[in-house]
């Protein structure tokens, strides 16, 4: 969209109503200045999630084919929709979109390995996961034989725990 | 515990006590963790957040963690307003949808947040600038809910969260810092863009996108992963004294050179507390801050810091609405805020009227 006064890219959109009418003003950052409506540079405000979506678009901006499209098979996420959304959807997401997401996580971070506190390896955790997900799907087609019979499996730990 | 207990109340982190708690309002850790096999919240479905919240309230019995569980998806909006006010819950918790909660120790220094962007956030907030202390409470935290939880956890990439932002330590090492001194005297934006240049984040009272108010601001780390925690720890407990330092010249700068207006403008906004008749939330925040570093300096000496910090939280909109027992509007809030402050500050020491 281009600036009403003088025609650049505008980045400011301002929506203001003057008695009920409905206004609207696109500007450049230059013409905003001027205006007196320019977002103050200082103090600098670090919305973090600004700063993810713009690695994130700086980081996987450019793919397309098989990583765009790969989902997750527990979660049914797709790296497209962590590309949009900044989340990811389950713990697998980190081996299943390792290739896109390590590059992102290198540059936030510095690193790619941890070290620090480490917990305890979680028993079955995956296969747990995995039927959590069987179960949410039978429950969708309303199998509910089968999401009996899952609820069963998933018990027992449960009451361990 | 009820919601209405706390409102007589205030959090041990505002009593200003414990080092360096004339700019040192608060030192807080918090920690991100998720349950190993169950989608992170955005994904999980209703009976899975449900189930979440079960396992956690188990785990809190089983460790005899003696912690009061608030179900936030049963109240009303102005009750989750007022737990953000008090820095209990996070705004999004608090906007969110089903089931979540928190669990909050007597004190307030403990909330364990239940369904937030991760199952947990568990947060440990101490008075005054004591972060290894912090550490040391929160990590045995931890360490006591993860033998009841299985928690996501990698050897590669540590504790799995749902932003990749928060992997590794899941940690966030915060304080939460009084600067007035910086502010007026214009050096404010210096400060930041040299904690932004060694990866330091700051931001306002209220957390995330919020405008600084009442000069507090909260500086914390955004890395992660690669480094361990008291590292990462380090990183604060080395940078915040010099930060302190600043703040330190910049009000003697205030003191010897412009005394004279310094007192006037501290006396001047003490007056305007004790006797307005109706006051805006943004105008006390302003006050009270020149009002606090009043007393700092020896300007003031008939009210304790930790009258005004409690101030800061309790001139909110919701907890004026929870004192008054009814909702109220935006010019019946001014009204009722002043007449609190007046019962507040009338004789410099009143205690709070319960």
């Amino acid at each position: 969209m281009r600036c009403q006064r003088c025609h650049k890219e505008a980045s400011i959109h301002l929506t203001e109503r003057v008695k009920g009418q409905r206004r609207e003003l696109h500007l450049c950052p230059g013409c905003a200045q001027k205006a007196g409506l320019a977002l103050p540079d200082s103090p600098p405000d670090l919305a973090l999630d600004a700063v993810v979506q713009s690695l994130i678009v700086a980081h996987v901006g450019e793919l397309v084919g098989e990583l765009a499209e790969r989902t997750c098979p527990d979660c049914g996420l797709k790296f497209m929709e962590f590309r949009a959304g900044g989340r990811l959807g389950c713990p697998r997401d980190y081996r299943v979109f390792a290739a896109g997401l390590l590059p992102l996580i290198q540059r936030f971070h510095g690193a790619t390995r941890h070290v620090g506190k480490a917990a305890r390896p979680a028993d079955r955790a995956e296969e747990r996961l995995r039927l959590r997900t069987q179960l949410r799907e039978a429950i969708a087609r309303e199998d509910y034989e089968e999401a009996a019979r899952l609820r069963d499996q998933l018990r027992p730990e449960e009451i361990q725990a | 515990m009820t919601l209405d207990d706390l409102t007589k109340s205030s959090g041990e982190w505002l009593r200003g006590t414990g080092p360096e708690s004339d700019i040192v309002m608060c030192s807080r850790i918090r920690l991100a963790r998720n349950l190993a096999d169950f989608p992170f919240t955005n994904r999980a479905s209703r009976s899975e957040k449900t189930e979440i919240e079960a396992n956690f309230r188990a785990a809190l019995a089983h460790a005899h963690l003696e912690l009061s569980y608030l179900d936030v998806h049963g109240l009303g909006s102005l009750d989750r307003q007022f737990l953000v006010e008090r820095q209990i819950v996070s705004r999004e918790l608090a906007n969110s949808d089903g089931p979540r909660g928190v669990a909050i120790s007597s004190q307030e220094n403990v909330a364990i947040m239940v369904n937030e962007e991760d199952h947990l956030r568990v947060q440990y907030m101490l008075s005054g600038f004591r972060l290894p202390e912090v550490w040391e409470s929160i990590n045995h935290l931890d360490d006591q809910l993860e033998e009841q939880l299985a928690y996501a956890f990698s050897s590669e990439l540590g504790y799995l969260t749902a932003c990749p932002t928060n992997v590794g330590t899941g940690i966030r090492v915060g304080v939460m810092l009084h600067l007035p001194g910086l502010v007026q005297t214009k050096q404010i934006d210096k400060v930041f863009r040299a904690l932004q240049k060694i990866n330091l984040a700051v931001r306002g009272l209220y957390g995330e996108g919020s405008q600084a108010s009442g000069d507090f601001y909260q500086i914390s780390n955004q890395q992660t992963l690669g480094k361990s925690e008291p590292e990462l720890i380090k990183i604060l407990t080395d940078v915040v004294p010099q930060v302190l330092q600043y703040e330190r010249n910049a009000r003697q700068t205030l003191l010897t050179e412009r005394r004279q207006h310094l007192h006037d403008q501290v006396s001047r906004a003490y007056g305007v507390l004790k006797t307005a008749q109706t006051i805006s939330s943004e105008e006390t925040m302003l006050l009270l801050s020149s009002v606090r570093m009043g007393i700092n300096l020896g300007l003031i000496d008939d009210l304790s810091i930790a009258t005004v910090n409690e101030l800061f939280i309790q001139t909110q909109p919701a907890f004026l609405q929870k004192l008054r027992g009814s909702e109220l509007g935006f010019e019946e809030r001014n009204v009722e805020r002043a007449s609190y402050l007046r019962r507040r500050l009338s004789n410099g020491r009143q205690p709070p009227p319960h």
